[in-house]
């Protein structure tokens, strides 16, 4: 946070631009931000209709509603699906950044970058279906080697992970790349140890693209549908792999009912991480 | 050759460093590369192979799957192999070009904020990805039908005629694309933007710059590495994309995306899909070359 | 690092939780106390489940999927975790030639008598040693009955741009759309001929007019006629019929059109054959089987069944065709060697312009 030269008419405020943002600009953000919505109020509006086919409003109906909770299917794979996106998640949050420290903070000659660069790429590169089939490849070889691997939730998590690295790597590996030297040298000039300035200092500072790169992987688990299938067995049905097979006899309300849930389940999810963060701990 | 040197102001041997580097990356890279980058190389040997009569690999090895890319199959030569490129470079070209376009100002709101609230406004931009791809996607469908506002906005305006939906179109893939793509350049740019340092952008202010060179000299060059890796999440998807193109653009444009798909699904023809897997990700590569190029150059303070 | 933490331990709670509620469902299939059947999505009475598991006891766990390809691939990585397959017909040569089914012991199943004789020694299984049919259809046209009063059910009316009377949606299924060119070319819709599938891709082109909405999959074509959007489009009677109103209608095209079959079958390394075994002979019961198509609405292989189907459905010719019309159906057979003439065709009609 730099300070302004003083004397200066401008005044700068921690963590904010003074620079005002063109009207013109802003109104473009909360345009796009409306335009992202748009699906969503769409979706939640026809759960409520009570008519079962089309967009035309037949009256305001909760019924959709009432028979998803019954429906125990639904519910198993619900929970199934924010297991996998939320376990995913945690290790390759962890295996992401240390990849992107890795790589970034220490002396390594320019082919070796290269090389760990492509390899990081990999994951992002591949489109879904070869990704998956890549996957079946590589479980194949492991019930070969180590006998009697199940194709499950842990088939899926391992799936998951390998794509969610990539991305957990790469948003803070630019947040790393961004920073500048100085404040870990300072750290080190203060006799910081490796481990305490990298505790203190540098996980402080590349804390938002952690979380960043965390709120992308948990985003692209909930979502995924084809490697997910490729790698689910019988019994690890998945919320996108039950709505994508209810696609063939047309989406019904109810599953837009689903989708409505699950929307507010997160929006709910995200208010209750606000609360708790705004406990003591000061950033 | 064991040098002493001054890292990030540690004193510390090369031999020291590189374990300790080596200790990070091992696990993560052993995943990928075990788990992945290892089968798919055995897959893009599959590519010099052709398709059995019953859908197996026949290790008959022959270039004719890449010519086929290149438009010479059984029936003589067809340009639909490189209209179906090129629509897939169009497609995704311009998809990141409006995505990122949109994704700046976002970045930017989201930066003003107050620092508790940030990670509130982020996963507003996060949420709608919550729901289901397809799912959105027939969201889009309806909201793009021939009886709801922004069709009748465009019929008034007498863009179309009089009952006629905004989908399917070229227009529509593009909605639903960049929809799909903006949190996923939202959220690389954003945490750059947060880190920007406002002091120059204020410089090129006082030295009566106008707007598009305060951002091309002052907030460009900043935010270079997480506009490159945003346009990386964004170009890249796209060009792999089969579900947007096939629903909001009717199925009537092939791009990449559903070739490959359909070589792994309906045709069971699994070498030439690996051809062409090869191909799309060369394409990449190189493109991803051109960026980081272009990427190493840029000093950071 | 306070927050790392909480949310860290949420993490691992939820993991805690869910290896547990996944693990009991999983441990229940692994059993052999199960039966695990593998079918396209809602295919199925929830009923029919409930009295199959009342009458023996065994647990049936019900995965589902949603084209054939996802589900041979899914077979060939996981047979070893599903009993009893619902596969569609043309699929199963090419998998019975992998090795992919156990032999259907069919004195176990003394229902399978009750089938009728066109689907006793069919096209894709003739020795009968795999499969049993489950449920049977036609592809056809839904068309506005509104808008086309008198309309004249030739695979033209979305084919030739001459004779497409208003918006039409085509089929967006290679071989499906494929036979229906190849129908009102002449030829077969198993063709293998070069020259036959070449003109088949001529028309299939030349189909792509203004008029020519989109390609669709089979319940959309039918949501887009009954919305208006559409006034023609290609869809399984199944689909269609359990959707017309009264400005619609479903007709099976004069040049003839293909008849689908699925059937059930058992993965060889299944872990519960005999448990798969009775399971297809409680599908084959009559009262079952009458069960099943009167849930589904689509035509049911089972002789047996047919006096228990419900009459207003019997006697409609768009679910259980005259033989007059059946006569001029075809099964659709794997094409082999020819598959890649079919891809290039394929993709040229549906690369733009």
């Amino acid at each position: 946070m730099r300070r302004s030269p003083a004397g200066s008419a401008v005044k700068l405020r921690a963590g904010a631009g003074t620079n005002r943002l063109h009207p013109a600009l802003s109104a473009l953000a909360v345009g796009t931000l409306v335009f992202l919505y748009l699906p969503l109020a769409a979706v939640a509006g026809m759960s409520l209709n009570t008519a079962r086919f089309g967009a035309a409003w037949k009256g305001f109906s909760l019924r959709w509603y009432a028979q998803l909770l019954n429906n125990e299917v639904v519910l198993h794979a619900a929970a199934n699906t924010l297991v996998l996106a939320a376990v995913s998640t945690a290790i390759s949050t962890v295996l992401g950044t240390l990849l992107a420290i890795g790589l970034e903070r220490f002396p390594w000659p320019r082919w070796m970058r290269r090389i760990v660069d492509g390899v990081v790429y990999v994951p992002v590169v591949t489109p879904d279906i070869v990704f998956a089939v890549g996957m079946l490849l590589a479980f194949e070889a492991a019930r070969q080697v180590l006998g009697g691997l199940r194709l499950g939730m842990g088939t899926m998590i391992a799936a998951h992970v390998t794509f969610q690295i990539s991305f957990v790597a790469l948003v803070v590996g630019s947040r790393l790349a961004t920073l500048g030297r100085s404040v870990e040298e300072a750290a080190r000039d203060l006799y910081a140890g490796t481990w305490h300035a990298l505790r203190r200092v540098t996980l402080p500072l590349i804390a938002p693209g952690i979380v960043s790169g965390a709120m992308l992987a948990f985003t692209l688990s909930l979502d995924d549908f084809v490697i997910s299938f490729f790698t689910s067995g019988p019994s690890s049905v998945t919320l996108p792999l039950y709505i994508y097979g209810s696609l063939r006899r047309g989406i019904t309300p109810e599953i837009h009912a689903l989708s409505t849930i699950v929307f507010l389940v997160t929006v709910a999810l995200v208010l209750g991480l606000q609360v708790l963060a705004r406990n003591p701990e000061k950033e | 050759m064991n040098r002493l040197l001054v890292w990030y102001g540690e004193l510390a041997t090369t031999r020291k460093l590189t374990s300790r580097g080596l200790a990070l990356l091992a696990v993560p890279l052993a995943w990928i590369i075990l788990l992945l980058v290892a089968p798919l190389g055995a897959m893009m040997a599959w590519s010099a192979a052709s398709r059995s009569a019953s859908g197996d690999i026949e290790w008959t090895l022959s270039a004719a799957n890449f010519l086929r890319l290149a438009g010479f199959d059984s029936f003589g030569w067809t340009r639909s192999y490189l209209v179906i490129l090129g629509t897939t470079i169009l497609v995704s070209a311009v998809t990141t070009i409006v995505t990122i376009a949109l994704a700046y100002p976002l970045a930017f709101a989201i930066a003003r904020r107050p620092p508790a609230h940030r990670y509130l406004w982020l996963a507003l931009i996060i949420i709608p990805f919550c729901t289901n791809l397809v799912i959105r996607t027939y969201a889009w469908m309806l909201l793009l039908g021939s009886q709801m506002p922004p069709a009748r906005l465009v019929q008034w305006l007498h863009f179309i005629g009089p009952s006629e939906a905004l989908y399917p179109s070229r227009f529509a893939v593009y909605i639903g694309m960049v929809s799909n793509s903006l949190p996923f350049a939202v959220l690389p740019l954003y945490t750059n933007v947060e880190r920007l340092d406002w002091a120059i952008v204020e410089a090129s202010r006082d030295l009566y710059s106008g707007p598009v060179r305060t951002f091309m000299h002052g907030i460009l060059p900043q935010t270079f590495p997480g506009l490159v890796t945003a346009i990386i999440l964004t170009f890249i998807p796209a060009m792999g994309a089969f579900v947007i193109p096939d629903l909001l653009g009717g199925g009537k444009s092939w791009m990449l995306g559903n070739l490959i798909q359909h070589q792994f699904g309906v045709s069971r023809d699994f070498p030439f899909g690996a051809a062409v897997s090869l191909v799309l990700t060369f394409l990449t590569m190189i493109g991803l070359l051109v960026l980081r190029r272009s990427g190493d150059e840029v000093s950071i303070l | 690092m306070r927050k790392l933490a909480i949310v860290l331990f949420c993490c691992a709670l939820l993991a805690a939780c869910g290896r547990s509620s996944s693990g009991s469902a999983g441990g229940s299939a692994a059993g052999t106390a199960s039966v695990t059947v593998f079918m396209y999505s809602e295919y199925i009475d929830p009923a029919l489940v409930q009295k199959f598991e009342k009458e023996t006891g065994l647990k049936i766990v019900l995965d589902t999927y949603e084209n054939t390809e996802e589900m041979m691939s899914k077979v060939s990585s996981a047979g070893d975790q599903y009993d009893v397959v619902v596969v569609s017909d043309h699929a199963i040569p090419v998998m019975a030639a992998r090795g992919t089914f156990r032999t259907l012991d069919v004195q176990k199943i003394p229902n399978a008598r009750n089938i009728s004789k066109r689907f006793t020694r069919p096209p894709y299984d003739p020795e009968g040693k795999y499969s049993l049919p489950y449920q049977w259809g036609t592809m056809g046209l839904i068309y506005r009955t509104d808008k086309l009063p008198g309309f004249v059910p030739s695979w033209a009316a979305v084919l030739d741009p001459a004779r497409q009377p208003g918006p039409v949606v085509l089929l967006d299924s290679m071989r499906d759309l494929m036979a229906a060119a190849l129908f009102h070319r002449g030829f077969s819709p198993n063709s293998r001929n070069a020259a036959e599938l070449k003109s088949a891709g001529e028309l299939l082109r030349a189909s792509r007019t203004k008029k020519m909405v989109g390609f669709y999959g089979s319940p959309d074509s039918v949501g887009k006629v009954l919305a208006g959007d559409a006034w023609v489009g290609i869809a399984y009677n199944g689909d269609a019929v359990a959707k017309l109103d009264q400005n619609t209608d479903f007709v099976v095209p004069r040049e003839g059109t293909i008849i689908w079959v699925d059937a059930m079958t058992i993965p060889a390394k299944a872990p519960n054959p005999a448990g798969a075994l009775k399971f297809m002979d409680f599908i084959l019961r009559p009262d079952v089987g009458a069960q099943l198509s009167n849930f589904l609405d689509y035509a049911t292989p089972n002789e047996a069944s047919l006096p228990l189907i419900k009459p207003e459905v019997r006697n409609d010719a768009r679910v259980y065709p005259p033989d007059s019309q059946t006569a001029k159906m075809v099964m659709l057979e794997d094409a082999r060697e020819a598959t890649t003439l079919y891809d290039q065709v394929w993709t040229r009609v549906k690369a733009g312009e």
